[in-house]
């Protein structure tokens, strides 16, 4: 069971405002794919490491100055240089 | 010369350096298919007819001067799919998120098949951030199947699979998350290789599911996909998660001895004409010399939900950083309150998308975290154990790629569940990290079907030889008429 | 009723030794940069773009592990503490967290304070630090919009977390010193740089609700808001008003703690490992390269002070409390081999001189004093070239102007007297001038002095203070 207000704190949690409308249609939808989720439940996997990559420290990188060659800010509002974000409350 | 746009990529980097015509021909040609054909297909988002060619006459130029540095992908019209950085040219990932967003680096994949002289034609149609199996949730509409106009062309790399089909490149590469290479490839019936985690670098790649996806190739022959992986896999800086390697991809038209086993709960969960499809196929490779035989999988029945479950919850983690400051499309942030401005921009996101975001955050929430994700990730340690034992018996693995022929566009998309369980034969592969490659197998109906071929980590020559073999054995067609 | 104090520190460190940021090559020194100048794909949180994290980093985390008694684990993971910021450019951090297994840097430490006292450190986290947020109007409700500066996002920091079993605010002011003198004694973190050390508190008394102090920036005033935060606890206490669990911010200004106006409520950080960062295999071979390379530490230098140099307990802990005044010691010391003097004058006379309400900047900014100068200081009272009172003098002048003390000594003339003959016609002097101070003497010790000090003066300081005395007496009692 995932209520739609489970739904709407998920939503407000990922910054993503749904209208009622969407509420309404994502909440079955939802609840069905969980549901279907839910069949994890029935394996006990306690002694199983959960899956993961390794690298060696000697592979990580060299610590070095490098400069990114380009734009990574293209930015349209600005103000001396600094970017121009919403107002905080 | 006429009809250059059916050539191999082999056929196409020989002649232009044998002199039978210029790559700025060739190109022309590409450039006036894609004019002429594309309003059918949408499988293209952008074209950049004017970088491809000046490509183009710069590497005919080259050849003219005698330059001896001439790439192994010489002139071969290559298309990427939109979630894939393009320096300069807009990477919008079918989403009205980044509509305007001009990356300002290349993809370690593009860098490479640049130097190795492939011309970047266009960027391709997917589903939304690539999140889907059919192309039908992109900003962009929908992509059409070559093969009949009113179907899906499969998901999500979706205009990469069909633009190869309708000969619009020669080439492209897409990225598979849970199948999204190979689905639209046996929709479409053309090669597609989802290779192994950590072969090819996914710097550029915008993520969706950063420890399941690869970029991978899509061609109309095996050895389009071969030249492909020698031009972009292999260890990256760039990118931690890529092995120690370097490429070396040879064509094996003689390869004996392969043992091949069928992976039963997967034809037998297939539409009949599949499966009818995929026993042929054994036999196939039973008459080239090949030990075929019928093989079991446990795991099977907990993998979708293994994959859906890791794939929304790095999903919904990814896509925060979409909040429009940094990069995104043209809005004022003046005035707005933070909250408001950050849930008013994201509303921007598609269904599918704002749905697994959700689904993400569930699985992830305190509380939830041991039931689902650390349950699913567990499940990828069974999964590669037990793939491991298999691959001591056998050398490939086959399958269907899809449980069901391309379906008429929009027949799947008001239930999303039923649309997640069309991966069931694909996200095995990216769960566990091992190779997947889907070849033509044949036609039902007009529609195609395609044979999945899986290998162990790192033995994509086994699976390329067996690809090779099969598709000479069968001589299935590449391209509709259009 | 006395109610038990608890209190527990998150101290966050930036490795400013490093070249580049954790995850990405741009430079980790963002001070004074045009903003948005150091910034690339990685670090400004691109589509597409992937963490690369640097090794350095990870030595530096591992010997601050080390130095801190921790336990350093055989693998490391990066996980994702995801929640939305405008400075936070994936709306994620890249942190570590130890809630599924210890896979931090560093874990189950302690470090022994103050003599005998012993902090428990918790653990301590290789991080990654946000942007900056720069507001226009002072008071945040009045801006249109919020500027941004991403040129700090992605530069490392070490998080160090205690357990709460500090009680006393004094305590935890000594115990930050130790910190910062260990950092910098690794040279790992430049603590004068601004910003490179914060610290964040939580405090509760008795067995109630625990309050989180954020925004204190630097340590001094730590120990100043969590005197505040106590008196504020406790007297809420005693009028049986509810302490609740939440964020407080100190105002630097007012000097009180207030309510955060963000609400920093309980936030599902849904943590999960960081997928384009594998687990980390430290092995064996980093231990022993951290054991190799890792410099002196405080305790050590006090070993080594009292035990090679014979110095005090206490003039140990001043030197080493500061790497700056140790390594300013130990240079003096090279250049005239005698410690228990030129600590004496370090530690008794010259840190007298310092302002340090200014941490920014070096502890003798503003002095034109060096090594050099107190080698040579000491270098003439040893050889009894001057008298100590003598030297104090000369060393208030030099910090102004920089001279060396002997040529001083040499331009005033201030080298010592102890020509008894010159010494007795000063002592004659001054017994006629002072003809009542002298009548005082004969009966009164301390009258004495009082003319031992008018000869010092008469002298210019310059006269054996031992020599004169001497004679002061025997004209006393020849008198008689």
């Amino acid at each position: 069971m995932v209520s739609k207000e489970e739904i709407r704190h998920l939503g407000q949690l990922s910054k993503l405002e749904l209208t009622d409308q969407e509420l309404g249609k994502y909440q079955s939808q939802i609840e069905e794919i969980i549901t279907y989720l839910d069949v994890l439940d029935s394996l006990s996997l306690n002694e199983i490491e959960p899956t993961h990559s390794t690298k060696k420290f000697s592979e990580l990188r060299k610590d070095c100055l490098k400069a990114f060659e380009g734009n990574a800010l293209n930015v349209k509002y600005r103000k001396d240089g600094f970017i121009k974000g919403p107002r905080m409350a | 010369m006429a009809n250059l746009v059916s050539l191999t990529s082999e056929q196409i980097t020989l002649g232009i350096k044998n002199g039978d015509f210029s790559a700025e021909e060739y190109i022309c040609q590409i450039l006036y298919r894609i004019e002429k054909i594309d309003f059918k297909i949408n499988a293209f988002i952008t074209v950049d007819k004017k970088g491809a060619l000046e490509k183009a006459r710069l590497i005919d130029r080259k050849i003219r001067n005698g330059e001896q540095n001439i790439g192994p992908l010489a002139g071969v019209a290559v298309g990427i799919k939109d979630n894939i950085c393009t320096n300069g040219l807009k990477t919008t990932c079918a989403s009205k998120m980044l509509k305007d967003y001009v990356s300002p680096y290349d993809a370690t994949s593009v860098k490479r098949l640049q130097e190795s002289d492939a011309i970047v034609v266009g960027k391709l149609n997917l589903d939304e951030f690539a999140m889907g199996s059919t192309t039908e949730f992109s900003n962009n509409g929908p992509t059409h199947n070559p093969w009949n106009v009113d179907c899906v062309a499969g998901g999500s790399s979706g205009g990469s699979a069909a633009s190869v089909a309708a000969l619009e490149c020669a080439i492209s590469l897409g990225s598979d998350t849970g199948g999204s290479i190979r689905c639209p490839a046996s929709f479409c019936s053309v090669v597609g290789l989802k290779p192994t985690y950590g072969s090819v670098s996914r710097y550029g790649l915008i993520s969706y599911a950063n420890s399941l996806e690869q970029i991978g190739p899509i061609g109309k022959t095996v050895s389009d996909v071969i030249m492909v992986m020698n031009a972009i896999a292999g260890k990256d800086d760039k990118d931690h998660t890529t092995l120690e390697w370097v490429p070396k991809y040879t064509l094996n038209p003689t390869k004996k001895n392969i043992r091949v086993g069928l992976v039963k709960e997967l034809v037998e969960g297939a539409d009949p004409a599949i499966s009818k499809c995929i026993y042929y196929a054994m036999d196939m490779f039973s008459r080239l010399d090949f030990k075929c035989e019928e093989t079991s999988m446990n795991s099977i029945r907990y993998s979708l939900p293994s994959y859906y479950t890791i794939a929304m919850a790095e999903a919904s983690s990814n896509l925060a950083r979409y909040d429009n400051i940094r990069y995104g499309f043209d809005l004022n942030p003046d005035g707005y309150e933070w909250n408001t401005y950050f849930s008013k921009v994201r509303s921007n996101f598609g269904q599918e998308v704002k749905r697994r975001i959700i689904i993400g955050s569930y699985v992830l929430s305190a509380g939830y975290y041991g039931k689902y994700y650390l349950k699913a990730q567990k499940l990828r340690s069974l999964l590669k154990k037990e793939l491991k034992s298999l691959f001591k018996k056998y050398d490939i693995l086959i399958a269907p790629t899809m449980p069901l022929l391309p379906f008429k566009i929009g027949d799947k998309i008001d239930d999303p569940l039923k649309m997640y369980l069309i991966d069931i034969d694909t996200v095995i592969a990216n769960l566990s990290g091992i190779p997947a490659i889907s070849i033509p197998a044949g036609f039902n109906n007009n529609l195609p079907i395609g044979l999945q071929i899986m290998a162990n980590e790192l033995q994509e020559q086994t699976l390329l030889d067996a690809a090779l073999l099969f598709e000479r054995a069968t001589n299935i067609q590449r391209s509709p008429e259009l | 009723m006395v109610l038990t104090v608890n209190i527990g520190l998150e101290i966050h460190c930036q490795l400013t030794a490093l070249q580049s940021k954790l995850f990405c090559s741009c430079y980790s020194d963002y001070r004074g940069k045009t903003p948005n100048n150091n910034v690339c794909p990685i670090c400004s949180g691109l589509p597409g773009s992937l963490p690369l994290l640097n090794q350095r980093a990870v030595e530096h985390a591992g010997m601050v592990s080390l130095a801190l008694g921790c336990k350093v684990p055989d693998k490391i993971m990066f996980y994702r503490k995801n929640y939305f910021y405008p400075d936070l450019p994936k709306n994620f951090q890249l942190t570590q967290y130890n809630s599924y297994g210890i896979t931090s840097i560093g874990a189950e430490g302690k470090l022994d304070y103050d003599g005998s006292k012993k902090a428990i450190i918790r653990r301590v986290q290789l991080e990654e630090d946000p942007g900056r947020l720069v507001y226009e109007n002072s008071d945040i409700d009045t801006n249109f919009y919020t500027l941004i500066d991403y040129n700090r996002a992605g530069v490392a920091l070490i998080e160090i977390v205690t357990e709460p079993d500090f009680t006393d605010p004094k305590d935890v002011r000594i115990f930050l010193n130790k910190i910062s003198s260990i950092v910098q004694h690794l040279g790992v973190c430049d603590t004068k740089l601004e910003g490179s050390v914060r610290c964040d508190a939580n405090v509760s008394i008795g067995s109630k609700k625990k309050v989180e102090i954020k925004n204190v920036n630097s340590f001094k005033e730590v120990e100043k808001a969590l005197a505040y935060e106590i008196t504020r606890q406790k007297t809420m206490s005693t009028h049986d008003i509810e302490i609740k669990a939440e964020t407080r911010h100190w105002d630097d200004l007012r000097k009180i703690t207030k309510q955060a106006r963000t609400k920093e409520a309980e936030q599902d950080y849904r943590y999960f490992p960081e997928p384009d960062i594998p687990t980390i295999v430290l092995g064996n071979e980093f231990l022993s390269l951290l054991k190799t390379n890792m410099p002196e530490l405080p305790d050590e230098r006090k070993i080594r002070f009292t035990t090679d140099y014979q110095l005090s307990e206490h003039v140990a802990q001043v030197l080493i409390d500061n790497k700056e005044v140790s390594d300013f010691f130990e240079l003096a010391v090279n250049m005239y081999p005698s410690p228990k003097e030129i600590a004496n004058w370090i530690v008794t006379d010259l840190l007298a001189f310092i302002d340090d309400s200014d941490q920014k900047r070096s502890i003798f900014s503003g002095l034109k004093i060096e090594a050099k100068h107190i080698a040579d200081l000491a270098k003439l009272v040893d050889k009894n070239i001057i008298n100590r009172s003598t030297a104090k003098m000369i060393l208030r002048q030099i910090i102004k102007t920089g001279e060396l003390p002997s040529q001083l000594a040499r331009k005033t003339n201030a080298s010592k007297i102890d020509d008894t003959g010159v010494i007795s016609e000063a002592v004659e002097s001054i017994f006629l001038r002072e003809k009542s101070a002298v009548i005082d003497a004969k009966n009164n010790a301390n009258a004495a002095n009082f003319l031992l000090g008018k000869v010092m003066q008469l002298t210019k300081g310059r006269a054996d203070p031992k020599i004169a005395l001497n004679l002061i007496t025997r004209k006393l009692t020849e008198s008689n």
